[in-house]
């Protein structure tokens, strides 16, 4: 968008507006950066100089032992063990909960998009509004559901639950960015001679990249943040890395460590926040996209 | 090669009807046209006979075999979109060599498929670039090329020009012609542009809210069209259509028009309007039958020569339309640019009403059969 | 083979068996790739089976469940002993649910209003070809990327009253600063609303950047032409332009807020007392915790009330707004 006007303003008072302009955007983006430099600052520091120092004031030296602490030795709840093995299980969740929910919502989208039936539409509607419903609704249902499948306080089970619900923005997703694909290529591979899945699999998948870039990437967000389906549906040795780092950061034996604390939440973030830092662009266009629903 | 019949097909969408029974029945190596208004069922038709949509009742035969609801594949059927439909992550020679890999044809002889095709269609220079990286006209013969390269036995065009520019479409036009000529090659072909139909067809085949108007060669149906509509959309400018008052005159039933002073045009088939003496109906005579006045044809027995006032004039180059106003009706007339024409001064014209046809302004049909 | 795809209850039973009939008498070939294509033809819906069953059972099925949970007496268990409307009354005259009610209003009001306000300036303030502009947009968005939990426990220690945000400004010189919002019951609440802003706000500021980009640069300039000012042609014609943007933000936005928990509960737990509980955090403790099934229950489908009642009306215009284009 151009921003040229015909009616000038006076030089001056252009560059006093500038200036102003520069100040509160600097501001602005000092006081969002400033929790992620008190947490870093912080986790360097040891308790000692938390106490007698403040939030910006610089450590003296260069510790990580809270860093170590958290990571191998901190205590979440019952046991001792930092927040490593919760780390892991955040990985054991994620990864097949996003492989398989990315693949179900492309196969979705695409028989939305271009192999409509009848009642296809009503059922993406019907798919849609699950992406609104507040998961309060579903989760005491879940919660006897998983116990029937034998699954209650597994990893798989939270996989499972990941994808039920990841499923309908998957889906949402791809059936968006093939709603942009003609029918007439589908028409056209028929015609040739292929397939339903040789279709997908040699034509509509080799042009999906970016979509299945923007659709991994929001569901690693979401799985890896989420706390609600992790406190609910995980056993002691299947918790996320959310929920264990909630447990570190209330659980008080003797003095408050908020150097342990500010390292383990720094390490719960630093996964999602190396996403964004590394694919930022995508990670926006899935917010946004997400947000435009339908 | 193979012929193809249409018998009595119907496609019902819930209540309405898109093909109301379309009977078209075609020879082998066979260019027929479908033109129509958009949303007159040629597309449904189309895809009916490619097995894309399932039809609700009667049959498609395609070389006498029933086909009706044999899936796409097994039709040996291939079409030309309007969009081109290229598969965008592959190369040009992947493109043409899809359907034979899909039809497990060994690599080598795709691979010489490809340069058959590619050498008739002047694309060989073309073949490891993606559909990204072509213009329209390239992207046109990449998918005819496709279309070709499995020599299936009835191909189908749908709109396959209409995305090109003007000078292009031209070239492209001449292009499929010689291809037909070439290759004998039974073709549907769906336009709305009707020089295509007019210079591609063999037949033409008009169609309306799902029916077929009117089947016929170009010229049977450009002279003698069924009915108002088939009139009307066939030829560029559309024939006129002149509410005309039927008399009794010299030469039996005649035609009054209320040009500014009154016109009787004799008509061949005069005994047709007897039935019609004092009422009003259709004259459907087309811009080239009425000109500047022209020795030759002066004294010929169809041909009366009348003043009219010049509403407007379009000089178009070659001749010149003027256009007058007869009964209510804007009349477009093909006149040579040389003959004085100013707006609003009255001028002679000639009408030949050797070629003329009559309607029933309430019913459309001809009168004059 | 041929019957196994064959649904008997649908049209194309009829077709088939008529088919068949008609193909084996005249080319008793074509019978053989009858089943074949009939397996073609239902794959769409048979890759959208498990995806359509998930959607039914697990979505509306439970949806149905937990209303039914709401009307019996359950308690640690699921019981069926139909009650009426008495969970909802006791849930309504539960002081505990009340202020979860209200601070729902608070904070939810705050914290949309707060961010669209901000998410709107400062995507405008940014879209000024500002120097720089995409490492400032990465800095108000990267909050977005942080779980809430995170943020709760990093907020937790900003706004604690002993080392926190008080004690740097006292040491800057403010001795008397008083900032212990975290631990005053009546202003506890704002702690959630600032620490829910710091997150979301670069999110919908994204949203009205993506949405200014989208503005028709010539009608900016025919604006200009016509003698408007930057501010007037900001206000009059490029911001009521970003009407749907503006609600889709407010339908996040307020869908954030309702489902709100992880924030509670890393931030707050709740407290002081239950005095920053919102609806989810009730709705998980009487559930989970209480053993009140049937009052959580009950809880969840007020929840669930409140999402419709904005999400319905969203989805309407929108669905209205298609129609007429």
């Amino acid at each position: 968008m151009s921003n040229q006007t015909i009616k000038q303003p006076s030089k001056v008072l252009n560059n006093v507006l500038r200036i102003a302009l520069y100040t509160v955007l600097l501001t602005m983006a000092a006081i969002y950066l400033m929790p992620f430099v008190v947490m870093l600052l912080t986790s360097l520091k040891d308790v000692e100089e938390i106490r007698s120092g403040t939030l910006l004031s610089l450590p003296s030296t260069l510790g990580f032992e809270s860093w170590q602490k958290a990571w191998s030795s901190a205590c979440t709840g019952s046991s001792c063990e930092g927040i490593s093995p919760y780390f892991l299980n955040s990985f054991q969740i994620v990864l097949p909960a996003v492989a398989i929910s990315t693949l179900l919502g492309a196969l979705n989208g695409y028989v939305i998009s271009l192999w409509k039936f009848k009642g296809s539409d009503l059922f993406f509607a019907a798919l849609l509004i699950g992406c609104f419903i507040p998961f309060q609704v579903i989760l005491l249902p879940m919660a006897r559901t998983l116990g029937w499948l034998g699954i209650a306080n597994t990893t798989t089970g939270l996989v499972f639950v990941h994808v039920v619900y990841g499923v309908a923005f998957t889906t949402l997703f791809f059936r968006n960015f093939y709603q942009s694909i003609p029918e007439e290529l589908v028409k056209a591979a028929r015609l040739d001679g292929a397939g339903f899945f040789t279709i997908f699999y040699r034509i509509i998948l080799p042009v999906s990249i970016p979509i299945i870039v923007v659709t991994v990437i929001w569901q690693f967000t979401q799985i890896w943040n989420d706390f609600l389906f992790g406190v609910a549906f995980s056993g002691f040795d299947t918790q996320p890395v959310t929920v264990a780092l909630n447990n570190l950061v209330n659980t008080s034996f003797g003095g408050k460590e908020y150097n342990v604390d500010m390292a383990a939440a720094i390490i719960a973030a630093l996964p999602t926040l190396a996403v964004y830092v590394l694919a930022g662009k995508y990670f926006v266009r899935g917010l946004t996209a997400g947000a435009v629903k339908g | 090669m193979a012929n193809l019949v249409i018998d009595n097909v119907k496609k019902r969408y819930g209540d309405t009807e898109i093909l109301k029974g379309i009977n078209i029945s075609i020879a082998a190596g066979e260019f027929l046209i479908l033109v129509g208004p958009s949303g007159c069922g040629k597309s449904t038709l189309m895809n009916s006979i490619a097995g894309l949509e399932e039809v609700s009742e009667g049959s498609i035969l395609i070389a006498d075999q029933d086909v009706t609801h044999s899936s796409p594949k097994d039709r040996d059927i291939a079409m030309v979109f309007q969009s081109y439909a290229l598969y965008p992550n592959m190369t040009v020679a992947q493109n043409i060599s899809f359907g034979l890999e899909m039809r497990k044809v060994p690599k080598e002889e795709r691979d010489v498929e490809v340069e058959r095709v590619a050498e008739l269609l002047q694309i060989n220079h073309l073949l490891n670039r993606k559909p990204a990286q072509l213009s329209g006209g390239q992207r046109q013969r990449v998918a005819m090329g496709r279309a070709l390269a499995r020599r299936p036995q009835l191909y189908l065009f749908d709109e396959p020009l209409s995305n090109l520019d003007a000078k292009l479409r031209v070239e492209m036009r001449t292009e499929i012609k010689k291809l037909h000529k070439k290759l004998g090659t039974t073709i549907v072909y769906v336009t709305h542009d009707q020089v295509e139909a007019m210079t591609l067809a063999d037949r033409i085949a008009v169609m309306r809210d799902g029916e077929v108007q009117q089947l016929g060669t170009p010229q049977e149906i450009y002279d003698n069209p069924a009915n108002l509509f088939v009139a009307g959309f066939m030829g560029s400018p559309a024939m006129n259509f002149i509410p005309a008052t039927v008399v009794t005159g010299d030469d039996g039933a005649m035609l009054e028009l209320a040009t500014p002073n009154k016109t009787l045009l004799p008509f061949p088939k005069h005994e047709s309007l007897q039935p019609y003496l004092g009422k009003s109906l259709l004259l459907g005579l087309r811009p080239e039958m009425i000109t500047e006045p022209q020795a030759h044809k002066e004294g010929q027995k169809y041909v009366t020569t009348t003043a009219i006032e010049v509403e407007v004039t379009e000089p178009m180059g070659a001749d010149t339309m003027v256009i007058t106003r007869i009964n209510n009706a804007e009349v477009n007339c093909r006149s040579n640019p040389a003959y004085p024409a100013d707006a609003g001064s009255v001028i002679n014209m000639m009408f030949d009403t050797s070629k003329a046809v009559v309607f029933n302004p309430t019913t459309g049909e001809r009168v004059d059969v | 083979m041929v019957g196994l795809f064959v649904f008997p209850c649908s049209d194309s039973f009829y077709s088939e068996v008529f088919i068949m009939k008609s193909q084996n008498s005249l080319r008793p070939t074509s019978v053989q790739r009858k089943p074949k294509q009939t397996l073609a033809d239902w794959m769409p819906k048979i890759v959208m089976a498990p995806t359509f069953i998930v959607t039914v059972v697990c979505m509306y099925g439970y949806m149905v469940w937990t209303g039914i949970l709401s009307f019996t007496s359950s308690r640690m268990l699921p019981s069926y002993n139909f009650v009426g409307f008495d969970q909802y009354e006791r849930l309504f005259n539960n002081d505990r649910w009340i202020v979860a009610l209200s601070n729902l209003g608070v904070f939810g009001g705050l914290f949309i209003v707060i961010c669209l306000f901000l998410g709107v300036v400062l995507a405008i303030f940014l879209d000024q070809k500002i120097r720089a502009e995409g490492a400032i947009r990465t800095i108000y968005l990267y909050p977005m990327a942080i779980s809430f939990i995170v943020t709760g426990t990093a907020w937790k220690w900003l706004l604690n009253p002993t080392n926190g945000l008080e004690k740097l400004v006292v040491d800057m010189g403010f001795e008397d600063f008083k900032f212990d919002w975290l631990i005053n019951p009546d202003m506890v609440v704002y702690c959630l609303v600032i620490a829910a802003v710091w997150q979301a706000s670069g999110f919908v500021m994204a949203l009205f950047l993506a949405g200014l980009r989208g503005v028709d640069g010539d009608l900016i300039k025919a604006a200009h032409l016509d003698g408007a000012s930057t501010f007037t042609t900001y206000r009059r014609i490029i911001l009521p332009s970003l009407k749907p943007v503006f609600f889709s933000a407010l339908v996040i936005l307020s869908h954030i807020a309702i489902k709100s928990f992880d924030l509670v509960a890393a931030l707050t737990n709740g407290g002081p007392g239950y005095s920053s509980d919102l609806p989810a955090n009730f709705m998980y403790a009487h559930t989970f915790t209480r053993s009140q099934i049937g009052l959580g229950s009950a809880s969840a489908m007020v929840m669930l009330g409140c999402v419709l009642a904005i999400l319905v009306p969203y989805l309407y215009s929108e669905l209205r707004g298609k129609r007429h284009e």
